[in-house]
């Protein structure tokens, strides 16, 4: 079978200057991938070129084959019908990821009716709003009606992150695409938001292309890494290998990073 | 997680003072228009009295040179105001909003057009557009008027709505929902207009009172409703030659005036302060 998504040969430019480039890999169904390099090395590009929605003034080349149909240079039109279906993403900063003017459950609700609508059915109103508070319990969201009815500023920045979740869960996507979800969050929400993504995509199937430039984060949630310096593809490999022996002077810099804060913390990393 | 942290703070969608005011000039002047449907206190075309009276019991505002009672003119004046303010205003929405989104939407050099076309029509003076709406519809009425405010406004509320809607466009919530699948149309329905509604509102209702003002000089060049259709402008006009011997034919229709154009604020102010679910917090 193949995979899900199978990027070959991505490059983005942004006018003469390459920010991703040459870089290859695949995601097999239900498989959880990590992409981590530091901040500016690419990896929300290359999850925008995923989804067909870089800036205009940014140029991509190479094959990005989801769910069967091939991204790169596709029509709106066909990756309407993928963006929700194969895909879903969660952003890093879960404020400004939501429309400040829109109830909570109004904008779950969207996707939620989208894809009901797509099944061929014509939801009422009160199946899409019992959906909608479901999809709120399962992010673990107390009180799911009162969070359904609060606007975006009302609730906290890690209940906003799991709204977020809530909205990317909604379209029930093969690949869940999360970049730096945890990134604008406190260490304990981080934690949290952790364990409940971890939870939901063990529970539900789905793919998931996690995207940070926290090592360790991403160690908890999956089991294989690529390290991406300046848009170039440095190793790859199961997570263990990777971070255990390290076969790139880059990487081990992350890793010996990331073991200086863990040892700064007093040894409470995974 | 304790309940406490749950807790909505959400203010009391209490009604201002300013929205109170606005809401009973606006309604005021709403009540007196559908009243002059059906009854008026004199006959507004024949006189009813002598000529240049003073305010008296009979005739609250006195009389115009021609004996004709000035507050049943004023009464139906606030008719005319608010179809005028209404139907310009519903013209220019429709087609500036309609503009602006587009070009907002446009590629980099349609855009540029666009915006470039929208500040010389800007700069188009009014009256000169309603003289050539007027010679187009070979007789000033008091359509030809509400066509040519409605086309001046649209081209203002082109330019708001383009960069209005431009701002929107860049914000991320545009580009998560776009990645759960939503359409451009969807995207424009569900977030560009919900969000850029409240700056619109309070421009429309400006454009409201500035359309009733611009009716009045259009109708003093003969450009906007020919007699019998009683308006504010006219009246104030009319009244010019006779200020010093019967200056409230003068204070009047420009209290009315006034009115209506500060009521019309204050609603559309007070509506989006109600509207908007962030109000109380920093903006
Ligand atoms: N719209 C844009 N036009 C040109 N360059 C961009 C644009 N957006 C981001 N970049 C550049 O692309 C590079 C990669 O950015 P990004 O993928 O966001 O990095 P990160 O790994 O932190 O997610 C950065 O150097 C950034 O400056
Ligand atoms: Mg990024």
């Amino acid at each position: 079978m193949s995979a899900l998504l199978s990027v070959q040969g991505l490059t983005v430019r942004a006018g003469d200057k390459t920010l991703v480039s040459d870089l290859s890999f695949s995601i097999g169904a239900g498989e959880r991938m990590g992409l981590i390099g530091e901040s500016g090395s690419g990896k929300s590009m290359t999850a925008m070129a995923v989804t067909g929605l870089l800036p205009a003034n940014i140029s991509v080349s190479g094959s990005i084959v989801l769910d069967g149909q091939e991204v790169v240079g596709a029509d709106e039109k066909h990756l309407n019908r993928l963006r929700g279906v194969a895909t879903a993403v969660v952003f890093q900063e879960p404020l400004t990821a939501l429309d400040p003017l829109m109830k909570i459950g109004k904008q779950i609700a969207e996707p939620v009716r989208r894809r009901l609508a797509r099944d061929g059915q014509r939801p009422s109103r009160a199946a899409i709003d019992r959906e909608v508070l479901d999809l709120l319990d399962k992010v673990a969201l107390p009180q799911s009606e009162r969070i359904a009815n609060a606007y975006p500023h009302e609730v906290s920045g890690g209940q906003r992150q799991r709204v977020a979740i809530a909205m990317a869960l909604a379209c029930r996507p093969r690949l869940l695409i999360a970049d730096e979800p945890t990134t604008a969050l406190d260490v304990t929400t981080q934690a949290e938001i952790l364990r409940l993504l971890d939870g939901l995509v063990r529970e539900t199937g789905m793919a998931l292309l996690f995207i940070s430039h926290d090592l360790p984060v991403v160690a908890q949630v999956v089991e294989r890494v690529m390290v991406l310096r300046d848009g170039v593809a440095l190793e790859e490999g199961a997570v263990v290998d990777v971070f255990a022996s390290p076969s790139h002077d880059y990487t081990r810099t992350l890793v010996d990073a990331a073991r200086m804060f863990d040892e700064a913390l007093g040894g409470t990393g995974s | 997680m304790s309940a406490q942290d749950l807790s909505i703070d959400r203010p009391a969608r209490k009604h201002s003072l300013a929205l109170s005011i606005g809401l009973a000039l606006v309604g005021l002047n709403v009540a007196v228009a559908l009243l002059t449907l059906f009854w008026t206190p004199y006959d507004p075309l024949n006189a009813s009295g002598g000529r240049l009276e003073a305010p008296s019991l009979l005739h609250w505002v006195g009389t115009d040179r021609l004996g004709r009672d000035y507050l049943t003119q004023i009464m139906i004046g606030a008719r005319t105001a608010l179809i005028v303010g209404t139907g310009a205003v519903a013209i220019g929405a429709t087609i500036g909003v309609t503009l602006g989104i587009l070009a907002a939407f446009a590629t980099r050099l349609l855009d540029d057009v666009m915006a470039a076309t929208l500040d010389i029509l800007i700069a188009f003076p009014t009256l000169l557009l309603a003289m050539l709406v007027v010679a187009a519809s070979d007789s000033a009425s008091l359509w030809s008027a509400i066509l040519a405010l409605g086309l001046a406004i649209s081209a203002i509320v082109a330019r708001l709505t383009r960069i209005l809607a431009k701002r929107v466009l860049r914000q991320d919530y545009i580009v998560a929902s776009r990645t759960s699948g939503t359409s451009w149309p969807g995207v424009v329905l569900r977030h560009v207009l919900p969000n850029i509604w409240p700056t619109l509102s309070v421009n429309f209702a400006l454009q409201f009172g500035l359309a009733v003002i611009a009716e009045a000089s259009l109708s003093y060049l003969g450009l906007g409703a020919p007699p019998p259709n009683a308006s504010w402008g006219r009246l104030l006009q009319e009244a010019q030659g006779t200020v010093y011997t019967a200056p409230v034919g003068a204070i009047a229709p420009g209290i009315a005036l006034v009115a209506l154009v500060i009521g019309m604020n204050l609603l559309a102010d007070g509506l989006r302060d109600v509207g908007d679910p962030t109000r109380g917090r920093s903006r």
